[in-house]
């Protein structure tokens, strides 16, 4: 029989930790902070150039954020039926919380009340920082209902 | 749900890590399956079952 795929091997510090496992599934992620931390410079520091260009470079993370949610996609249903669960309950509780969290924001930026570096409400980076906390929470919890 | 999952896998000695192997699930899901935390789904139950070679229903009972 098939060997499901293993939290653990992507869990730093889990015992069953595999490098090469961790940078097969979160290889894209690297590429798409790479490219947005490159297009924030240039974004911000090339105003001459055309609306389309600095659209392209602002939404260059898109693709390789659309292959990390491929291989996450893959990963998961590689998972036994209890471990997807807990990643279906971890993914609904940062999709839900992150969606909360930025109609919080927006409410707030509307009533004009200080929102410190998210007065313009939140970015890409600081959304997908946003789901990866919520998620690791929903993960722990999860883990902590099951065990 | 009830099962008797532990009492048949130690039955057997096969550890926790060896049934999730011949299930080809994790340990964890066998550990959730036997705390009763987790209700396997009916193809895992129909698995466990024909690998104990017992009816579904004899390992596992809904709580009176």
């Amino acid at each position: 029989m098939n060997k499901p795929n293993l939290m653990e091997t992507v869990e730093p510090g889990s015992g069953q930790y595999s490098f090469r496992a961790d940078l097969r599934l979160n290889r894209w992620l690297a590429v798409a902070v790479v490219l947005h931390l490159v297009g924030q410079y240039f974004v911000g520091h090339r105003a001459d150039w055309s609306a389309f260009l600095r659209a392209t470079v602002a939404l260059a993370p898109l693709v390789p954020g659309l292959l990390y949610v491929r291989s996450w996609v893959g990963f998961v249903r590689g998972l036994d039926e209890f471990q997807r669960r807990i990643q279906v309950e971890a993914f609904l509780f940062a999709a839900l919380g992150t969606t909360i969290l930025g109609a919080a924001i927006g409410s707030l930026n509307a009533q004009k009340v200080p929102t410190g570096p998210f007065a313009d409400g939140m970015g890409l980076g600081e959304t997908f920082m946003a789901m990866l906390c919520l998620w690791s929470v929903g993960w722990g919890l999860a883990k902590c209902r099951y065990k | 749900m009830k099962n008797r999952l532990k009492e048949l896998r130690a039955g057997r000695g096969w550890s926790q890590g060896d049934l999730a192997e011949q299930l080809a699930v994790s340990r964890q899901t066998i550990n959730a399956i036997e705390t009763e935390k987790y209700d396997p789904s009916l193809p895992l139950a129909l698995k466990i079952g024909k690998l104990f070679a017992r009816p579904v229903e004899e390992i596992f009972s809904l709580q009176e």
